[in-house]
């Protein structure tokens, strides 16, 4: 321009307009809220309170008699109960786990790149896959475990554990469940892991060497200085964890089938069984719709002491 | 023997040499200011002091003993640091406590010994009533007293402060430079201080270390290193503003602002060096008048000149003056290295 000064365009364009950039921008997370979360959701209500089955769409009302069933259903209980107990043992371990694996990780050692690499392998793996990978180191016949002991003499005719050539993992009602439990840990740690580790790296050096000029050992700098301060982020990784895996159905579903009998049955999949494939709609939604208090109270708890604990 | 000595510290990341050759005696009791630009190694030095860096080379000895390889819980040394680094989810009492019980091993404090010493602590610097409250409850000046009693229960034999003020906006800044000091010289604990701030430097210390690229440049008392720097670049590096610098063939001189005034109201004009000046822009200070201009001979050196309000001589924009410096006043220095030349050494020259 021969004067040298820009002269605004006085034009206004559609994305000048806020509030249509704004839908613009929002659209994609709404739709996706509401069509694949909000919607099913709404669906599961409605369903749990009907009659309907896949043989009969038709919804009649009625009222809290899925739920009443559902709850008189002694398998439902043990399932119920199944549920909790896997997630919250599964829990402790994974706390437990990522920690140590946190700490370790946020340490300099050579080879530090790899390691990181290697056990975040767990977390990147597809749920089935790895799964199916796990059913196979539990085979009831061929399992590389059972190898492994047999070789050093826990199993066999002289074995310590047992006098077969197997452990069953998968047909014994104990093992079938720390098998279960088992594979959670190993695919739910990595990723507690990870959130562990950024917190870790949040706490200011100013704060770790203070400490150390404080003359604080490991240990003392470990418990009283960063674990508090990462708290807050803990419960994060514990409430993402505990969700995922209440809701999970895959693991149980390749490993066992909810078997032997129903000793790994959990709500997640035990509401596919009945609801999906034996086609009782109504019933299988009214047993999601069990988890739902338990998930959304745990939630508002774990948000409000996260928030409430002090980060600076 | 000195109560800290550093001998041939160097310390080297990588390629940059940030502490290059540090021989320096801190005795008992003193106000060591350890004073340069940021980068110029000087937080480096002193996390070697407190021992959260091992030096690549050199010596250091707390107390007549070398402590080079020992980790800082046994040094007898406390440290605060810029940010205070107050252990945000502790109250007061016990982030002041927390080194008691860190050392309560070696030192064997018991809960009693630790309740007592946290709360003289406390009442030393006036903040007892605090005890109970977090971090994030406290100004910026009750956070820096939190930092020095948790530095001080310990009864270090050193106290290591690193730019402890900066965080304080300038009104508290110099009541907590007389609050430091006092405290120190009431506590007659030796302190190393560590700031990029001519003022606090000159303020606090009982000497200077000037340091720049990881070199110590001079060291003396501020008044010394003030009148008489050892090179240019401590001289240019104190006062505010800055020292004059004007290059002849064979060597720089410099003059400070202050020393630089009109001719009528020098004191003994025989004694001093006559300048033309002119003068291109004044700036009123207040408490001064801050010209800038040139001096004959020198027109691509801005040369600037301070005079004092008080002082009712017109000075006008665009106008030629007679200016005068004393000849004490006036430093010599090598035109290559930039060290000082005395002036007898110049007499055949000038």
């Amino acid at each position: 321009m021969a004067s040298g000064a820009a002269v605004l365009n006085p034009r206004r364009y559609l994305m000048d307009d806020r509030r249509f950039v704004g839908v613009i921008f929002l659209a994609p997370a709404l739709l996706y809220i509401l069509l694949l979360v909000g919607l099913p959701f709404l669906l599961a209500i409605a369903f749990g309170f009907s009659d309907v089955t896949v043989g009969n769409t038709e919804l009649n009302f009625v009222g809290f008699d899925n739920f009443v069933a559902v709850w008189e259903n002694d398998i439902f209980r043990q399932v119920f109960s199944n549920t909790v107990m896997f997630t919250l043992i599964s829990q402790v371990f994974i706390l437990i786990f990522a920690n140590i694996l946190a700490i370790i990780f946020t340490q300099e050692f050579t080879g530090k790149w790899f390691a990181r690499f290697i056990f975040i392998l767990p977390w990147a793996t597809p749920v089935s896959l790895a799964a199916i990978g796990w059913l196979w180191m539990f085979d009831t016949k061929y399992s590389p475990i059972d190898y492994l002991l047999l070789q050093t003499g826990f199993l066999g005719p002289k074995g310590i554990l047992s006098n077969s050539r197997n452990l069953f993992w998968l047909a014994n009602p104990a093992l079938s469940q720390i098998s279960v439990i088992f594979v959670q840990v190993w695919r739910m740690t990595p990723l507690a892991t990870v959130i562990l580790m950024a917190g870790l790296s949040s706490i200011p050096t100013d704060i770790l060497d203070q400490a150390e000029v404080d003359g604080s050992r490991f240990m003392r700098t470990l418990l009283q200085i960063k674990l508090p301060l990462i708290l807050p982020i803990m419960v994060i990784a514990l409430l993402f964890s505990m969700i995922t895996m209440f809701g999970d159905m895959t693991v149980v579903y390749v490993l066992t089938r909810g078997g032997p009998v129903d000793y790994t049955r959990i709500i997640g999949l035990y509401s596919f069984q009945i609801g999906i494939e034996g086609g009782n709609l109504a019933q299988g939604a009214a047993m999601a719709l069990f988890a739902f208090p338990l998930l959304l109270a745990l939630a508002l708890l774990m948000l409000r002491t996260a928030s409430r604990a002090e980060v600076r | 023997m000195s109560l800290v000595e550093l001998q041939g510290i160097k310390k080297f990341f990588d390629n940059v040499r940030a502490v290059d050759g540090i021989e320096l005696e801190i005795e008992d009791g003193e106000f060591l200011v350890i004073l340069g630009p940021s980068g110029c190694g000087k937080t480096t030095l002193m996390r070697m002091i407190a021992g959260l860096e091992k030096p690549t080379a050199g010596q250091i000895f707390i107390g007549g003993e070398d402590v080079t390889a020992l980790p800082p819980r046994k040094r007898g040394v406390s440290m605060v640091f810029q940010s205070y680094a107050l252990y945000p989810h502790m109250n007061v009492f016990n982030n002041i406590a927390f080194p008691l019980k860190a050392q309560s091993r070696e030192k064997k404090y018991d809960k009693r010994a630790i309740r007592d010493k946290v709360e003289n602590t406390a009442r030393l610097l006036e903040i007892d009533m605090l005890l109970d409250r977090r971090p994030r409850q406290l100004s910026g000046g009750q956070r820096q007293r939190v930092a020095i009693a948790r530095a001080m229960v310990t009864q270090p034999a050193v106290l290591l402060l690193d730019e402890p003020l900066s965080n304080l906006d300038a009104k508290l800044r110099a009541n907590a430079r007389d609050e430091l000091k006092e405290f120190q010289r009431s506590s007659n604990i030796t302190a190393v201080f560590v700031t990029h701030d001519q003022i606090e430097a000159m303020g606090l210390g009982d000497r200077i270390v000037v340091m720049s690229q990881g070199k110590i440049q001079q060291i003396g008392t501020p008044q010394f290193i003030y009148d008489d720097p050892a090179n240019e670049f401590v001289a240019t590096f104190l006062g505010s503003p800055s020292m004059n610098i004007l290059r002849s063939e064979v060597f720089s001189f410099g003059f400070r602002p202050e020393n630089f005034l009109p001719k009528t109201l020098a004191d003994n004009p025989e004694n001093s060096r006559i300048f033309h000046y002119y003068i291109k822009r004044v700036e009123y200070l207040g408490s001064d008048r801050l010209l800038y201009g040139y001096v004959h001979g020198h027109d691509n050196e801005l040369t600037l000149a301070k005079v004092p309000s008080n002082v009712r001589v017109a000075l006008d924009v665009d106008c030629d003056y007679e200016f005068a410096v004393h000849n004490s006043d006036i430093k010599f220095f090598d035109r290559q290295s930039g060290q000082r030349i005395e002036q007898q050494n110049l007499q055949g020259v000038v």
